[in-house]
C-alpha cells in the first residue's frame, strides 16, 4: 500500500509574540491521499497558512509529524527540504511572485536551475509547460506586460516545471477579478483531473466549492473536514 | 548530474542573475564599482612606482660603474656607535690598493667642492669632482662633445672643465660651450669637454656636476678640512669584469687595516662599500617605500571593499522576497549565498578591470610625461583582476551568508 501524500499527526506551530505563546497550529492530525483536490478554509488567524507553510516545507513545526510521501521531514535538514520544495511541491502564490523584468520563459525555468539541469533543457521543459497554460505566445514578455490572469498562468506553469507531486495554492485567485478567478480554479481542476494533488487555501466559500474536499480551520485546529457537496466544475 | 556540473551551470546563471541585477539599479551598481576602481587603480599605480623607483636607483648605481667600490675616510657606519676619528685617505693609498689587491682596472682618486660658476651673466652652482683620466674609465663616462680630463691636465694642473650636461645648459643654452670661458669661484677656467648624459634617476639629476683635473681641484678650489697635501675625499676603485666583489673588499680591508695598524676588534676609520652593496641596501630602501605606499594606496581598496558591503546588505534587505521566492522553488541556501557572492564579485571584478586599465594608462603617462618609469607587468594584471575577485568574495561574504540564513517563509512574507 502506498502511503499518503501527506500525514500529519499532532501538529503544533507556536509562535512567541509579546512574551505570550500563540498557538497558530494546535494538534492537526489529517491526510491527504493522492489524487485529491482539497480546499483549506478558514478566516485568518485561523492557522490555515501556517499550516500549508509547514506541509510546504518553507516553515518547521514546533512538535508532532509531518510525513510527506512518507518521509518525516523532522530529519531533514535545510538542503533536503530546498530539494523536496524543489521535486514534490509546486508554489502557487497570491502575488503571482515572478521575478521582474524577467521574462515568462526564464521565470518557468528558475525551479530548473535548482535542479541541476542544463540551460537548453531548462529552456526546452519551460516553454512546453508555458505552452500547456495557453501562452506559447508570451515567452518573451516579462510580467509586467501580462495581466493577472496571464501572470498567475505563468506562475502555475513554474510550479508545474518540476512534475511536482502537489500543487500547494495559497489565496492563489485573491489578486484576480471574478472570471479569471474561475478560469484559475479551472486550470486547477483539469490538472487534478490528470492525477496532480492540489492544495488550496482560501477564505473565500466559492472558491472552495471547486474542490473536492474541505478542511475548515478555526483557532488553530481543524474543525471540519468533509467532501464538497455540489461541487463546482469547470469543463475545460 | 555529477555535483560541479550542477556547480558551472549554477556559476554560469548566477552571472546572468547578477548582471541583471546590477543593471536594473545601473546608477548604483556604477557608484559602488567606483570605489573598488579607485582602489585597485591606486594599489597597482603603487606597485607601479615602487618598481618603477627600484628600477630608477639601480640605473643611478650602474651609472656609477658597474663593478666598483668606493673607499670613504669615515668609519664605518655599520659597525658599533662609537666615536672614531676619520681616516686620513691618501694618494698613497690608492696606490697601496692598486699593487696588492687583485683585479684591479684602475683607481680613481676625488676631491669634491662646490662651486659656483658664471659665464656671461649667467650662473649656476654645482658640486665639482676633482678627478684623473681614470675616472672616465671607473665610472663608465665619456665626453660627448670636447675631451676628458687629461694626464697633461693633471701635471700643470690646468684651469680646464669638463660640465655635465645640465650645468652645460643652465650656462650656455643651447650653444656647445667647448672652448669658451667660465669663471669658477671668479677664476677664469676653460670648457673643454661636456660629459654624455646620465639622465636622472629618482628624481636626482646625474647631468649636474663638473670635472677638473684632482690637482687643479687642491690648488684652486675649497676643500673643506683636508690635512694634508695629498689627502682625498673617496676613491673609486674599478675591477676587471667577473672579479667577486665580495672578496675584492675584504682584500681592500684588510690593506686599510694594515697600513693603518688597526687593532683587531677596532673599528676601521675608513669604510668600503661595493656597487653590489649599493643594489642590495637600495633594494631594501626601494622595498620599504613600495611597500608604503602599497600599504597607503591598500586603504582606498579597502574603503571600496566596505562600499560593496554596504550595497551588498541593501541588495540583500531589498531582495529579500526573491530570496523567499528562489527557496520556495528549491534553492538552498548555498544556492542563495553563491547568488550575492557572485554578484559581488562580478561587480568587483568589473571594477578591477576598469581600475587597472586606468592605472595601465596612468604608468604610460608616467613614463611620457614625468620620465619615470611605472612598469605594470602581465602578472601585476592578473593579480589585480584576481585580487579584485577576492575583494568581492571577502565583502560579499557576510551580505551572502546573511542572504542564505533567511528563513524561507518570513522571506517570503516581507514586503
Amino acid at each position: 500500500m502506498t502511503p499518503p501524500l501527506l500525514e500529519t499527526r499532532g501538529l503544533i506551530k507556536d509562535y512567541v509574540l509579546g512574551g505570550e505563546v500563540l498557538h497558530a497550529v494546535n494538534g492537526v492530525s489529517l491526510s491527504i491521499a493522492r489524487g485529491e483536490f482539497v480546499a483549506i478554509m478558514g478566516t485568518s488567524g485561523s492557522g490555515k497558512s501556517t499550516f500549508m507553510n509547514m506541509i510546504g516545507c518553507l516553515d518547521v513545526p514546533t512538535a508532532g509529524t509531518l510525513l510527506l510521501d512518507g518521509i518525516d521531514t523532522a530529519s531533514l535538514n535545510s538542503d533536503a527540504l530546498a530539494g523536496i520544495r524543489n521535486a514534490k511541491i509546486g508554489f502557487v502564490f497570491q502575488q503571482f511572485n515572478l521575478l521582474a523584468r524577467t521574462s515568462a520563459l526564464d521565470n518557468v525555468a528558475v525551479p530548473l536551475i535548482y535542479a541541476g539541469l542544463g540551460r537548453a533543457e531548462r529552456r526546452a521543459k519551460a516553454e512546453a509547460k508555458l505552452v500547456e497554460m495557453g501562452l506559447g505566445e508570451r515567452l518573451g514578455h516579462s510580467p509586467a506586460k501580462l495581466s493577472g490572469g496571464q501572470q498567475q498562468r505563468v506562475a502555475i506553469a513554474r510550479a508545474l516545471v518540476t512534475e511536482p507531486l502537489m500543487l500547494l495554492a495559497d489565496e492563489p485567485t485573491g489578486a484576480l477579478d471574478s472570471q479569471t478567478s474561475q478560469d484559475i480554479m479551472g486550470i486547477f481542476q483539469t490538472l487534478n483531473d490528470q492525477g496532480i494533488t492540489v492544495i488550496v487555501v482560501t477564505h473565500e466559500a466559492d472558491i472552495a466549492e471547486y474542490a473536492s474536499r474541505r478542511i475548515l480551520f478555526r483557532d488553530g485546529k481543524v474543525i471540519e473536514d468533509a467532501p464538497v457537496i455540489n461541487r463546482r466544475r469547470i469543463v475545460a | 548530474m555529477a555535483n560541479w556540473t550542477r556547480g558551472f551551470a549554477n556559476w554560469a546563471v548566477n552571472i546572468a542573475i547578477a548582471l541583471t541585477a546590477l543593471r536594473t539599479n545601473l546608477m548604483r551598481s556604477i557608484l559602488t564599482t567606483l570605489g573598488v576602481m579607485i582602489g585597485v587603480f591606486a594599489v597597482i599605480l603603487a606597485v607601479a612606482v615602487g618598481a618603477g623607483a627600484k628600477v630608477s636607483v639601480l640605473d643611478s648605481i650602474n651609472s656609477l660603474g658597474s663593478n666598483m667600490a668606493i673607499v670613504f675616510p669615515e668609519p664605518d657606519r655599520d659597525g658599533p656607535r662609537r666615536t672614531v676619528d676619520r681616516g686620513r685617505l691618501t694618494e698613497r693609498d690608492a696606490r697601496a690598493l692598486q699593487k696588492l689587491v687583485s683585479g684591479v682596472k684602475d683607481i680613481s682618486p676625488q676631491l669634491r667642492s662646490t662651486i659656483q660658476l658664471v659665464s656671461s651673466g649667467r650662473n649656476a652652482s654645482t658640486g665639482a669632482l676633482g678627478v684623473t683620466p681614470a675616472y672616465g674609465i671607473v665610472s663608465n663616462i665619456t665626453a660627448e662633445s670636447g675631451r676628458f680630463i687629461t694626464d697633461a691636465d693633471v701635471r700643470t694642473a690646468a684651469r680646464v672643465i669638463v660640465l655635465g650636461p645640465s650645468v652645460a645648459t643652465k650656462l650656455f643654452g643651447g650653444f656647445d660651450p667647448v672652448g669658451q670661458m667660465v669663471r669658477v669661484n671668479k677664476v677664469p677656467f676653460t670648457v673643454v669637454g661636456i660629459l654624455e648624459s646620465k639622465g636622472s634617476s629618482f628624481g636626482s639629476d646625474n647631468d649636474d656636476l663638473a670635472l677638473v683635473p684632482i690637482t687643479t681641484a687642491r690648488q684652486r678650489l675649497a676643500t673643506g678640512t683636508l690635512q694634508g697635501p695629498d689627502d682625498l675625499h673617496a676613491l673609486f676603485v674599478g675591477f676587471e669584469d667577473g672579479v667577486n666583489l665580495a672578496d675584492a673588499k675584504k682584500q681592500m680591508v684588510k690593506v686599510m687595516r694594515d697600513r693603518y695598524r688597526v687593532p683587531k676588534g677596532e673599528i676601521s676609520p675608513f669604510s668600503i662599500r661595493t656597487t653590489e652593496e649599493f643594489m642590495k641596501e637600495s633594494g631594501k630602501v626601494t622595498a620599504i617605500f613600495q611597500g608604503v605606499l602599497v600599504a597607503i594606496a591598500s586603504i582606498s581598496l579597502l574603503v571600496g571593499g566596505i562600499g560593496i558591503m554596504n550595497i551588498m546588505l541593501v541588495s540583500v534587505t531589498e531582495r529579500t522576497r526573491e530570496i523567499g521566492l528562489r527557496m520556495a522553488l528549491g534553492a538552498k541556501r548555498s544556492d542563495i549565498r553563491n547568488q550575492f557572492l557572485v554578484e559581488a564579485a562580478v561587480l568587483c571584478v568589473i571594477g578591477g578591470a576598469i581600475g587597472l586599465t586606468l592605472a595601465l594608462a596612468a604608468a604610460r603617462a608616467f613614463e611620457n610625461f614625468a620620465d619615470f618609469p611605472a612598469p605594470i607587468g602581465i602578472g601585476t594584471s592578473f593579480a589585480a583582476i584576481l585580487f579584485s575577485a577576492v575583494i568581492g568574495l571577502a565583502f560579499g561574504g557576510y551580505p551572502a551568508i546573511r542572504a542564505s540564513r533567511l528563513s524561507p517563509i518570513e522571506a517570503l512574507r516581507s514586503e
